[in-house]
């Protein structure tokens, strides 16, 4: 476990914000998470890694959970701070090369599209299709970053989005070529839904991969 | 001065405890079975599991009072999350880390001369100076069975395991000091040796390049098997089926001292609820393994760990469960039922299968294995095979012992140099967890 200085914290809605803390020469492959709590604190929580790899600074989004025990603490930090820094961990890797086809959708609820954010900035030139399941219309984060005619933000708690309904119906209505690599993160509803439709489509088990949040 | 130790929880424990016995007693200390007359009183504690958490507190209640009346120094250790460790700092006089074993005399002696927080480190995930605790000698407790760890910490992060907060990061211990340990318990005529380790297949994966990889450390065992022509059996556990390679199987068929019994987590038959608990393999590639050991070594026995009623499992998805158990015909299934384990991930989500329908399940896996073992078991009736003598059966005037696939074989006999001997068994009969035979070259005594 590292210490590592916290640089900037960015709010982007009541709820969710991003970390930038110094990377201390952290080597991690986009996709994969870290260990994170405020200094010396006994709760650490996972958070895949925002920034790409080749920044050179770490960051993480977070959303504060109602009643969160670690999240809550996060979102009080200062630039200056210091938080406890365990990892990189995770399997949930991504090296567009050890791909055959090089064809990906990504899918993503809430603070799921963190570890997409991370792919997209450290592989720009990916060829690829995201769908972002949000609530709200401001919880579109960071979508700037990534290429807007690639990306549908389906909102299912108000009109706005490119879809007006969760990600679950949007995908149904889609046509998948079943050698696409599949890529699903955030709450395990989510991904169990969406792993019954990709498997109706004949999307092969082997191509799809999953990180659960919660 | 006299010392016990209490140890709690599972093998990598127990293992770990044979060298805390063997640290102390080279600094002078007595063994006592009797913890009232014991000087230094220690703990290997699991935070993995609550009920032994439960039995720390209770101890080191009862130890603090005896220190009204008499000297008494206390010390902890084993699979501590940090928020019990932060408890513990308060309630023992020592508290350390399995890798700064090697300082427990010092930190003995010094008790009292330093001031107890001085003694009292906090968790460092990274087991940087884990060798120095490998490298202490252990104090086996059987003369013909040991364990040896090859690997600590795990970085796997099943949603529903402590460990990786527990033990923190994998660390491979170097190959040739495992090989040297192998020889020579071999030497020394032991007959049964298991390696270690949460992850034991990701072994060398830490040190990529500089150090074997399981595989080679296995055949590298097979060869010394050949080279020093005593018969024993290397067994290993437990392994992962992320990490599980077709090389691991091809070499276990290859050399004849690798144990042909296969330990293979598969903790559920469902890819969603595989995926809830990231365990990072699916049933696909479960498939893959279970056919490729079918494939290359036919006899080898094949065990599982199952977990039932994990949160959100549903009764389809406990389904796919059973569907497994009638596809892969587990020899033994090591099943349990979900409670979240403080520290864990899935401690933090919602426990919402009764505790009930848990039982129900875990009793209707158990039926299934019966099932499945009756048959498999009664076609060995009639066949002579090897096994080793590991003790007096509970049936008075049998011994028990277990085959080279660890199936249980109890046989009458009353000579109890056997036991730790290799023997051949002829199996008379079978039931759904166990086998009886008779001694085809009966010993003397028997
Ligand atoms: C591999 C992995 C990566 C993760 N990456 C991120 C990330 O990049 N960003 C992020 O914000 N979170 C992420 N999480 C979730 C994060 O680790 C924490 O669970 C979350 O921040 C809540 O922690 P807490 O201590 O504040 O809440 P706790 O006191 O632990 O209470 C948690 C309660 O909130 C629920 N919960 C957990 N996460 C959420 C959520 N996002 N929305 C709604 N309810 C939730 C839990 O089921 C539980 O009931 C990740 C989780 C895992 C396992
Ligand atoms: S259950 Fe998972 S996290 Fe726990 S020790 Fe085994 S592989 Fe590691």
């Amino acid at each position: 476990m590292k210490k590592h200085k916290v640089t900037q914290v960015r709010h982007l809605t009541d709820s969710t914000f991003v970390i930038r803390f110094e990377r201390n020469g952290m080597e991690f492959q986009t996709g994969q998470f870290v260990l994170l709590g405020t200094k010396g604190a006994v709760d650490r929580r996972e958070y895949s890694i925002y920034s790409g790899e080749n920044d050179d600074y770490l960051e993480v989004l977070v959303r504060e959970v109602d009643g969160g025990k670690v999240s809550s603490k996060l979102k009080k930090l200062k630039a200056g701070d210091l938080v406890d820094v365990d990892g990189p961990f995770g399997f949930f890797k991504f090296d567009p090369q050890s791909f055959q086809v090089q064809q990906f959708l990504f899918i993503a609820t809430g603070t799921g599209i963190s570890p997409f954010h991370g792919f997209v900035k450290t592989h720009p030139q990916l060829n690829y299709k995201m769908i972002h399941g949000v609530r709200k219309v401001e919880e579109a984060y960071d979508h700037d970053d990534f290429n807007k005619e690639r990306v549908t933000l389906c909102t299912s708690g108000e009109k706005g989005g490119d879809f007006d309904g969760r990600v679950t119906e949007f995908l149904k209505t889609e046509t998948i070529d079943e050698n696409t690599n599949c890529f699903l993160c955030g709450n395990s509803e989510m991904i169990y839904e969406v792993f019954d439709i990709l498997s109706e489509k004949g999307i092969p088990t082997s191509n799809i991969y999953t990180e659960v949040y919660f | 001065m006299k010392y016990h130790v209490v140890t709690l929880g599972c093998q990598m424990n127990m293992s770990d405890s044979e060298r805390v016995i063997s640290v102390l007693e080279e600094a002078g200390y007595q063994w006592t079975d009797n913890e009232e007359e014991a000087g230094v009183i220690g703990i290997l504690a699991c935070s993995v599991r609550q009920k032994a958490i439960d039995k720390v507190y209770s101890r080191i209640h009862k130890w603090n009072k005896w220190k009204n009346n008499k000297n008494l120094v206390t010390f902890i250790s084993g699979c501590i999350l940090p928020d019990d460790h932060e408890k513990f700092l308060k309630l023992f006089d020592i508290t350390f880390q399995m890798k700064d074993l090697p300082e427990l005399p010092k930190m003995i002696s010094s008790y009292g001369i330093t001031t107890p927080t001085h003694l009292n480190v906090g968790i460092d995930p990274h087991n940087e100076n884990i060798e120095d605790f490998w490298n202490v000698q252990p104090h086996y407790q059987s003369n013909f069975e040991a364990f040896i760890p090859i690997q600590n910490g795990c970085d796997k992060f099943c949603t529903y395991c402590a460990v990786p907060y527990t033990r923190g990061r994998e660390v491979s211990r170097p190959s040739k000091d495992i090989i040297a340990e192998v020889a020579l318990l071999v030497a020394q005529g032991y007959k049964s040796i298991t390696l270690l380790g949460q992850n034991v297949n990701s072994y060398g994966l830490d040190k990529k390049g500089e150090e074997l990889t399981f595989p080679q450390l296995l055949r590298e065992i097979g060869e010394l098997g050949k080279r020093m022509k005593k018969e024993f059996w290397l067994y290993f556990t437990s392994p992962h089926p992320r990490d599980m390679t077709d090389e691991v199987i091809e070499v276990i068929a290859e050399y004849p001292v690798l144990g042909k019994q296969i330990h293979l987590p598969m903790q559920s038959g469902d890819d969603k609820v595989l995926m809830r608990m990231n365990r990072k393999h699916n049933m696909e590639k479960y498939r893959h393994i279970v056919e490729t050991i079918r494939r290359i070594i036919p006899q080898a026995t094949l065990f599982t760990d199952v977990i039932v009623g994990f949160t959100g499992e549903t009764e389809e998805q406990f389904e796919n469960t059973r569907k497994a158990f009638d596809e892969f015909k587990f020899n033994m299934s090591y099943t349990a039922i979900y409670s979240p384990r403080p520290g864990a991930t899935s401690h933090r989500w919602v426990d919402d299968v009764p505790l009930e329908e848990k039982k129900r399940r875990l009793h209707q896996l158990t039926e299934d294995l019966r099932k499945h073992n009756l048959p498999y078991n009664e076609s060995l009736v009639g066949q002579t095979v090897r096994i080793l003598v590991r003790g007096e059966d509970r049936k008075e005037g049998f011994l028990t012992s277990y085959t080279e696939g660890k199936l249980t074989i109890r046989f009458a006999c009353t000579d109890k140099s056997m036991i730790g001997q290799f023997a051949d068994v002829k199996i008379t009969s079978a039931s759904d967890f166990s086998l009886e035979g008779e001694l085809v070259e009966v010993a003397a005594s028997c």
